[in-house]
């Protein structure tokens, strides 16, 4: 229960079991959605909604990153995509200022907005909600518990100290790359960046939104000097400077490092599915560490929202409240790996032990907090796409850490005016 | 009855001239609508402002998108990458090229095997070939490193598209391998048009294989070799697909059309992306027309 309640503190709580749905009436029956969404999803789970709505869904699944560029060309074009669309955290600002989304408070149940209020605050814009929370994503870390035995580690390390100390550990015991940190010019290769830089005490922009991490005394500096030196010091993979999230993801799971920075809490069921994974039973969770404990982290949660050019609004709503549902929820966190969102089914989780790593969340949620203090800022897609290039320009060794965060800095600054 | 010729004549005239305009017009609707008016809208969607999601308000703002591109270092870097992409590959083409068409215009036993196997990269989709080559780059578990690990030519793995230069030089020599059968094939069809008597005469006259090809084979080559130019030109100036599969958006490696995807696609921001855009059609245009001018002097 202590992890529903950090989860979702300023949730309204209670159960939202009902599949009832304002739109779930014979007006969709027989229509069929398109649903873009990055990750995958049985389609014996996709049967079951057809079997109960009567609409039929056309799932597309692509990576996170083509995923968000088709969105943005689809809606600058005002054009038809899907009826059901991804919707990340950092979609807020431009998304809702752009009104490429719909509201859905007006369309999905009182019961189970309220179900996932605090996790949907990341979707909220101008006091609307514009999407509902599937992925109550936040960074954390994994590690290779059998590989850790074997270099006589006992427990994941709670500094970066220390975190320097096992790795030299690991590798004496055989481990050739015991760190797997994704570092492309990729959305997936950028967020090990903000993680170390929160980790490291710090932030990437002060309240009046102006760059923080170009000094070489700021967490942002200290942190990717910190990859640079990963790259260096053969702690990574050399191909770890062209590694992205789901491949990171992949090789660890194929027990190539026994470390596996950055990643969401989900990804344990899936080291722990035989169908996915080569460790199965060997992984768990370990807190970012920090300066001199446990380091901070930060949300990304993952919504599904309505784009406004949407064909079948009646009918993507129906089928957001039935992913929402705690029975679907939990079936689609087994098979994909998304923690789900709602407060009722956190509870039913815990209460039957379904939630794998428990302890680990329970503890690391105390450290996380949001990237953006009031919200993603309009100009995010921006400074994350700065931000993927010169970051990898310098973990590459093709510019200094100064050199890339200085340039870095002066593009923000100038978006920002 | 000469009034009665002339009217029939007149009619008949009308009649083709109405059918001319039946057979052009729908070629004309297509063109407009798939070529002219996205022009257009991309034009003016290059002079106005980004609008709001830029903190702007919507509206005309002339050539500031244009001054922004060219002074952007990024943009800057990604030209300066093309030209480099362009330099080395169609040099390279052009030059192995002529090579591979010099062997294969020679009878010899397989050569139609030969032939077969030459197409095959250029059969293959950039995207295929870029995903073949991650296979042999790849830092950690790729076949170079692997070969040159065990052949101890050296002693650590390698990312080979991590470094500048060295970069550039590999994806060009992927997009070289895609190219170069089309090339060879232009300048084969060139030499099958040269006529045998010309190397039996000058054989006569004491010219040795180089002198041949010094004095018969490279100048008769020449409409062939501006075609080749041109080709390889487009094609490189346009390359795309090999870059981001093998190095993704990186900066190293970044070309314009990347950048211009990345500006567009990635930032949102079409109104600087199709000022790039149009920065390189102009420079595709204006390289077309120069050689599209040394085509015509060659055959004249």
């Amino acid at each position: 229960m202590a992890i529903a309640a950090a989860l979702f503190a300023a949730s309204c709580g209670g159960s939202s079991s009902s599949s009832g749905s304002s739109a779930s009436s014979e007006s969709i029956r027989g229509q069929t959605i398109t649903v873009l969404v990055p990750y995958v999803m049985p389609q014996k789970l996709l049967n079951q909604f057809t079997a109960e709505t009567g609409v039929n869904v056309n799932y597309v699944r692509t990576g996170w990153d083509a995923t968000h560029n088709k969105l943005i060309v689809a809606n600058t074009a005002k054009t038809y995509i899907a009826d059901v669309a991804e919707f990340d955290w950092s979609f807020t600002g431009q998304f809702a200022g752009a009104g490429w989304v719909e509201p859905l408070d007006n369309l999905l149940p009182a019961k189970t907005l309220a179900d996932l209020k605090s996790t949907d605050a990341a979707f909220v814009s101008g006091g609307k909600t514009y999407a509902a929370c599937y992925s109550n994503d936040f960074r954390l870390s994994m590690y290779n518990k059998q590989m850790f035995a074997k270099a006589g580690i006992t427990s994941f390390p709670a500094t970066f100290d220390e975190l320097a100390t096992d790795i030299q550990k690991l590798q004496a015991s055989g481990v050739k790359y015991p760190l797997q940190i994704p570092m492309a010019a990729t959305e997936g290769g950028i967020t090990p960046w903000y993680l170390l830089t929160l980790a490291m005490g710090g932030q990437l922009f002060d309240q009046n939104l102006k760059p923080v991490f170009q000094t070489p005394d700021s967490a942002g500096y200290k942190a990717l000097q910190w990859e640079a030196d990963a790259v260096k010091n053969g702690w990574v993979s050399p191909g770890s400077v062209a590694l992205n999230d789901d491949v990171a993801l992949n090789d660890f799971l194929a027990g190539q490092s026994a470390i596996l920075f950055a990643t969401g809490p989900g990804n344990l069921p899936t080291a722990n599915d035989p169908s996915q994974s080569s460790i199965v039973g060997k992984a768990a969770l370990g807190l970012v560490p920090g300066v001199d404990g446990p380091g901070a982290s930060f949300g990304l949660p993952e919504g599904l929202s309505i784009p406004v050019t949407a064909k079948h609004k009646a009918a993507a709503a129906a089928f957001i409240n039935w992913w929402e549902q705690p029975k679907n929820a939990i079936a689609i966190y087994k098979t994909q790996g998304s923690l789900p969102c709602g407060t009722s089914t956190i509870k039913q989780m815990v209460a039957t032990g379904q939630l794998q790593g428990g302890d680990v969340l329970n503890q690391e949620l105390t450290h996380v907090g949001p990237l953006f203090q009031a919200g993603a800022p309009i100009w995010y897609s921006q400074f994350s796409a700065d931000a993927q290039g010169l970051a990898n320009a310098a973990v590459k060794g093709q510019m200094s850490v100064q050199d890339a965060l200085t340039q870095l800095a002066d593009k923000a600054s100038a978006r920002t005016q | 009855m000469p009034g009665r010729w002339n009217r029939e004549g007149d009619r008949s005239a009308r009649e083709t001239q109405i059918l001319g305009w039946i057979l052009v017009v729908p070629a004309m609707a297509a063109v407009g609508a798939l070529i002219l008016y996205p022009l257009v809208k991309g034009f003016q969607q290059s002079i106005q402002s980004g609008g709001i999601l830029f903190g702007e308000l919507p509206g005309y703002v002339g050539t500031r998108n244009y001054r922004d591109v060219l002074n952007d270092p990024t943009s800057r870097d990604a030209m300066r990458h093309t030209l480099e992409y362009v330099l080395l590959a169609v040099s390279l083409e052009l030059v192995l090229g002529i090579f591979v068409a010099v062997t294969l215009h020679r009878v010899f036993r397989g050569r139609g095997f030969v032939l077969a196997v030459l197409i095959l990269p250029w059969a293959l989709p950039s995207v295929v070939s870029g995903v073949l080559w991650r296979r042999v780059f790849d830092p950690d578990n790729g076949l170079l490193n692997s070969v040159l690990l065990h052949l101890h030519i050296i002693n650590q793995p390698q990312v080979w598209l991590a470094s500048g230069r060295g970069a550039i030089i590999y994806i060009t020599l992927v997009h070289v391998w895609g190219v170069l059968p089309l090339i060879s094939l232009i300048f084969l069809a060139g030499l099958q048009s040269v006529p045998d008597e010309v190397y039996s005469a000058s054989a006569v006259d004491g010219a040795g294989p180089w002198r041949q090809f010094r004095y018969i084979t490279l100048p008769l080559l020449r409409p062939s070799m501006a075609i080749a130019l041109t080709v390889g030109t487009l094609l490189a100036i346009s390359i795309f697909d090999e870059i981001y599969v093998l190095n993704g958006t990186a900066l190293n490696t970044r070309s314009i059309l990347i950048q211009v995807y990345n500006t567009t696609f990635v930032e949102a921001d079409f109104a600087h992306g199709t000022a790039l855009a149009f920065v390189l059609a102009a420079v595709t245009a204006v390289l077309g027309g120069f050689y599209a001018l040394a085509l015509r002097r060659s055959t004249v």
